[in-house]
C-alpha cells in the first residue's frame, strides 16, 4: 500500500505527548529564542532548555570550546540565568508557541535539585523536567550524581517528590554500565531516560604543551560519539520499560532514525544546531520523507523494529 | 536583513601576503547587508571537516544586480582557516550571517580614530567605508593607526588608502612604517584628540587591546573594540565564546562574543 498522506509522527513519552519525536538537546538551543529566526518552534516535538540551577551560574572561564575530529569539546560549566529568571523572563516567550517545553534542571545537592523542581512545578506551559545527573563540566553535582545507580535513584526520588510533571533522567555515558543506572532510576520512579550526555574528553595544544580548554577536560559531542550513543541506547532499551530518548551525534534524519529503530521513542538534536541552525526541522522533514518512501504511515510502527539477526528487511 | 545560512560561491581566494588571504564570495541577494563589525560563520558546503563554522568579520559588501558580493580578509590561524585557504574559485561555502552586533557609530563626533592590529584591519575597514560613503563623514577627520608584527602582516592598505588620508603605519620590527607598537604610536598622538569629540574604534590581538585599555583608562575616551573567540554556533546558544565583561555596577559576568558582541566598550572588558 502506498501512503499518500503525511505519516503520523506523534509519539508518547509516558504521559508526555509530543507531536513528533524531534526534540532539542539541552544547552544547544538556548531558551528557544536564539533559534526562532531559523526554525518554526511550533514544528518541534519539544524544546529542552539550557540547564537551570537554583541561582544563576557564571560558568567556566574561557576558552570553553574546541573542535575535535567529527565533533567538539565544551566546558561551558552550566552558565545559566537561574530558575527564577527563567520563569520570569523566558517562559512568557516560550508559552507563545504550541510546543512542549522541557526544563533541564541541575543541582549541586539533593536540596538544590528539589528546590529547582519545586519552583518549576506549577509553571504554566512547562511539560516535563529533564534532570541533569550527567554534566562533566562542573566540580560538584552533575556527573557525580549520575555515575552511582543508588545516588541517581535518590535524586530521581527527591525530584519526583517535588513535582507532578513527568521526570526524564538524562544519563551520562561516563560509566561502566549505563543500563544499571537506567534500571535504578526507573525503579525510583523516573518517567523516562534520555541518553547520552557528553563523553569526558581532553584536547592537547601541542605547540604550548597545554590543554586547549581552560577547564582542561570537556564534554565531547557531535557525530564522533554517535556509535557510542547508539550502543548505549541499544543496551538501555533492553533493560528498562520506560521510554528512552536517544541523544548523541545526530546530524541527519538517517541518524535520528537509527536511534528510533533501536527503540528510542524520541531523539534530541544537539551539536547539529551549531553547524546548521535548521537541523531540527531538516531532520524532521527527512524522517517524514523516509517514512513516506518506505510506506510507513505511523512512526510508532518503525520505532523498535531493529533486526538484530541482521537479515534483510522488507519494505 | 534576516540572518540565515546561505550558499555562497567563491569568486576569488588569493594569498595577498604570506598566510593572509582575501576571499570574495558571491551570495544570493537575500543575504542582508552586514553592518560594520558584524561577522559570518564560514563552512565548506557538504564537507564534514572543518566541523564547525569559522567566524570571520566582513571586510566589504557590494550589491550586484541579482546577487551580493562580500569580501573576507583572514589569516591562517589554525586547521580550519588552513583548509579555507586551500579552496579554489567555484567552491561552495555555507555562509551564516550577518551575525553579531555592529560598532555603534558616532558620526556627530569630530574625530574618528581607528586602531588596528594585523588582521584587525578587516572590520575597521568596512567601518571606515561605511562612515565615508554612507554617512559622508569627512575623510580628513578620520585617522588610522595600523600596526603589525612585520611588513608582510600589514594588509588592507590598498582599500584603506582610498578611504582615508591619515594612515599611520608601524611594525614591531620596523620593516614598514615606524618601528613601534601601534598602541605606543597612538599614545604619542593622544593629546591631539579631545575625548568628548573623538570616537575610537579598535580591533586587534588581545595584547594590543589590553594595552589600549591601559592607555585610555585615565582619559575617558569612548572606545569600542571587536573581540575574537572560538565559536560553535555564532547565534548565542552554545555559550562557548565567553568573555568577561564588567557592567556599570562593577559586576563581572561572562557575555557571548557572538551575540552580545563581538563589539564591546573597551572599558567594560575584563582582561585576565
Amino acid at each position: 500500500m502506498k501512503t499518500k498522506t503525511a505519516p503520523q509522527m506523534a509519539v508518547q513519552i509516558g504521559r508526555l505527548k509530543l507531536k513528533n519525536p524531534v526534540m532539542t538537546a539541552s544547552g544547544t538551543f538556548g531558551y528557544g529564542e536564539e533559534y526562532a529566526d531559523y526554525v518554526d518552534l511550533n514544528k518541534l516535538g519539544a524544546i529542552v532548555v539550557k540547564g537551570l540551577s537554583a541561582k544563576p551560574r557564571t560558568g567556566n572561564p574561557p576558552p570553553r570550546i574546541m573542535e575535535t575530529t567529527g565533533g567538539m569539546l565544551n566546558s561551558i560549566g552550566l552558565q545559566n540565568i537561574g530558575v527564577d529568571a527563567f520563569i520570569k523572563e523566558k517562559m512568557p516567550y516560550l508559552r507563545k508557541y504550541d510546543v512542549a517545553v522541557i526544563a533541564n534542571i541541575y543541582g549541586e545537592s539533593y536540596a538544590e535539585y528539589q528546590q529547582v523542581a519545586r519552583k518549576l512545578n506549577s509553571v504554566k506551559g512547562l511539560h516535563a523536567l529533564e534532570v541533569n545527573v550527567s554534566c562533566p563540566n562542573v566540580k560538584k553535582g552533575g556527573l557525580s550524581f549520575g555515575t552511582d545507580p543508588k545516588i541517581a535513584a535518590l535524586v530521581t526520588r527527591k525530584v519526583k517528590e517535588e513535582t507532578d510533571l513527568p521526570v526524564i533522567i538524562k544519563l551520562t555515558p561516563n560509566v561502566t554500565d549505563i543500563a544499571a543506572v537506567a534500571e535504578a532510576v526507573e525503579r525510583a520512579g523516573a518517567d523516562a531516560v534520555s541518553l547520552i550526555n557528553t563523553l569526558t574528553g581532553l584536547s592537547v595544544d601541542l605547540k604550548n604543551r597545554a590543554p586547549h580548554l581552560k577547564n582542561i577536560t570537556g564534554g565531547l559531542s557531535g557525530p564522533a560519539i554517535k556509535p557510542v550513543a547508539l550502543r548505549m541506547v541499544w543496551q538501555v532499551v533492553k533493560r528498562v520499560s520506560i521510554p528512552v530518548i536517544g541523544i548523541g551525534g545526530i546530524m541527519t534524519a538517517g541518524d535520528a532514525l537509527e536511534f528510533l529503530v533501536l527503540g528510542a521513542k524520541a531523539v534530541q538534536v544537539g551539536t547539529a544546531n551549531f553547524v546548521n541552525p535548521h537541523a531540527t526541522t531538516d531532520i524532521l522533514e527527512g524522517m517524514c520523507s523516509y517514512l513516506k518512501n518506505n510506506h510507513i504511515n505511523d512512526i510508532n510502527k518503525f520505532i523498535g523494529t531493529f533486526n538484530e539477526g541482521g537479515s534483510s528487511c522488507s519494505g | 536583513m534576516a540572518k540565515d545560512i546561505y550558499i555562497g560561491e567563491i569568486l576569488k581566494n588569493e594569498e595577498i601576503q604570506l598566510d593572509y588571504f582575501l576571499m570574495k564570495v558571491s551570495l544570493p541577494a537575500a543575504f542582508g547587508q552586514p553592518l560594520p563589525g558584524q561577522f559570518v560563520m564560514v563552512r565548506i558546503a557538504g564537507l564534514a571537516e572543518p566541523f564547525l563554522g569559522r567566524p570571520v568579520s566582513v571586510y566589504s559588501y557590494r550589491l550586484r544586480k541579482s546577487s551580493v558580493e562580500i569580501e573576507l580578509l583572514y589569516r591562517i590561524a589554525g586547521r580550519g582557516t588552513q583548509i579555507l585557504a586551500g579552496l579554489i574559485s567555484g567552491s561552495q561555502l555555507e555562509i551564516h550571517g550577518p551575525l553579531g552586533l555592529s560598532y555603534t557609530i558616532f558620526p556627530e563626533k569630530e574625530n574618528a580614530v581607528f586602531i588596528a592590529g594585523g588582521i584587525g584591519v578587516a572590520p575597521l575597514s568596512l567601518l571606515a567605508e561605511h562612515l565615508c560613503k554612507t554617512l559622508c563623514f569627512p575623510s580628513g577627520q578620520m585617522t588610522f593607526y595600523l600596526g603589525a608584527q612585520t611588513s608582510s602582516a600589514v594588509v588592507g592598505l590598498d582599500k584603506l588608502s582610498e578611504l582615508c588620508y591619515n594612515i599611520n603605519i608601524c611594525t614591531d620590527d620596523g620593516s614598514l612604517g615606524r618601528k613601534s607598537l601601534v598602541t605606543t604610536m597612538f599614545q604619542k598622538d593622544i593629546k591631539k584628540y579631545d575625548p568628548v569629540n573623538t570616537a575610537i574604534y579598535a580591533c586587534g590581538p588581545r595584547g594590543m587591546m589590553k594595552a589600549l585599555a591601559g592607555i585610555l583608562k585615565p582619559a575617558q575616551f569612548c572606545c569600542q573594540v571587536s573581540l575574537e573567540e572560538k565559536m560553535a554556533c555564532g547565534t548565542g546558544a552554545c555559550m562557548g565564546c565567553a568573555v568577561a565583561i564588567k557592567d556599570g555596577e562593577g559586576n563581572i559576568a561572562y557575555r557571548r562574543v557572538c551575540a552580545d558582541g563581538p563589539v564591546f566598550n573597551l572599558a567594560e572588558v575584563v582582561w585576565e
